[in-house]
């Protein structure tokens, strides 16, 4: 399953930020991050409350599960 | 620290032009020798003193592809992209050292040949493959002067993805070369079982050697780092799913080749069944990892 995430605007609020120096910053590669910015990839919730953290900001303001048919989230 | 990198920086083009100006000697003696050999005509021993300076050559060029290619690898740890011009640098510079233990081969057969009043085909191999070896010391040694600069690397990388990836393009190359060269010797099998064994064991060995020179290195640069976790999330996941890939089609295969050969497993089967097998895994393990990292 995918989910939606604010990733990359949160990079770019963040003194545009690039994904290597994010990825140093949370112990993973870059393609990690990049995997997650295209949402190919679901991070494990360590990885996701790591970057809640860099960016001092609710998981879930960064992470959205995807709108269902029937309107439900 | 900055002092062995500025000598090794230095010493990579200065073993580049003397490997090409080695390689363009050759060419006078093979001129030399050539001639006289397949017209069985005596050579004398200042003549047969001229492959002694080949070998030299060779040498040269042994460490300068074992040097271009650590180089070339530390490069890349910090590369903000690894395109198809570094790719083309590694396999060109990957062929070019296991092109040498074939250089020595075909000059061995060569002079055996040569001794026993036998024609001597493996000329025309060993021309173009020592002209590819001079065409790659040129570019090898021009792209480490002109092409690999500090503007197309990162800083600092905290957790290496490009050795990672380099060392799953290795092992493709090496896969491919050995799967095809265990290939032939299903198709075209030697004339006595002990030289399939001799010729396979050199083959595989030698074509083993990029990988386990790259891997040492990962391994070196691993060792080095202070987290014992030698993977991220992603990655784990990447070689779970491609080792899951890999036991499946690797069992599939080695299934239909059992029951392919059933009724001749004491056959080349029985030499050849294990380094396929083991080129197979590398080659499937390698192209599912690059196809699982980069898709995404």
């Amino acid at each position: 399953m995918k989910i939606g995430n604010n990733l990359r605007q949160y990079r770019f609020k963040h003194h545009q930020i690039s994904q290597q120096e994010l990825a140093n910053k949370v112990g993973v590669t870059r393609l990690t991050i990049h995997s997650i910015e295209t949402g190919k990839f679901v991070p494990s919730t360590l990885l996701a409350l790591k970057l809640a953290r860099f960016f001092k900001v609710k998981v879930e303001d960064i992470f959205r599960l995807p709108a269902t048919k029937g309107g439900q989230k | 620290m900055k002092k062995i990198e500025k000598i090794l920086k230095s010493l990579v083009p200065v073993l580049g032009i003397s490997s090409a100006l080695a390689f363009m000697m050759s060419y006078f003696i093979f001129e030399t020798l050539r001639p006289k050999m397949i017209n069985f005509k005596p050579i004398t021993r200042a003549e047969e003193g001229l492959m002694n300076y080949f070998g030299i050559g060779l040498l040269i060029f042994l460490s300068f592809c074992l040097l271009s290619l650590f180089q070339l690898t530390r490069y890349l740890k910090k590369a903000k992209k690894i395109s198809l011009f570094y790719l083309l640098l590694l396999v060109m510079n990957i062929l070019s050292l296991v092109f040498i233990f074939g250089d020595v081969a075909l000059l061995s057969d060569i002079g055996k040949q040569y001794k026993y009043g036998l024609s001597q085909p493996e000329w025309s191999i060993l021309y173009p493959v020592t002209a590819f070896q001079l065409v790659s010391s040129l570019i090898l040694t021009y792209s480490h002067v002109f092409k690999l600069k500090k503007d197309g690397q990162t800083k600092f990388v905290a957790k290496d993805s490009n050795i990672f990836m380099v060392a799953q393009y290795v092992g493709f190359i090496c896969g491919s070369m050995g799967l095809s060269s265990t290939s032939l010797g299903f198709i075209f099998p030697r004339s006595s079982l002990w030289m399939l064994k001799i010729h396979t064991l050199m083959g595989t060995f030698i074509l083993l050697i990029p990988y386990a020179l790259i891997l040492g290195y990962w391994f070196m640069i691993k060792a080095q780092e202070k987290t014992k976790e030698w993977y991220d999330e992603k990655q784990i996941q990447d070689l779970g799913k491609s080792s899951f890939l890999t036991l499946i089609s690797s069992l599939a295969i080695m299934t239909s080749i059992f029951f392919f050969n059933f009724n001749s497993l004491e056959g080349v089967i029985s030499v050849l069944w294990f380094p396929f097998y083991a080129f197979l895994v590398l080659l499937l393990f390698s192209l599912a990892n690059l196809y699982y990292s980069e898709k995404n």
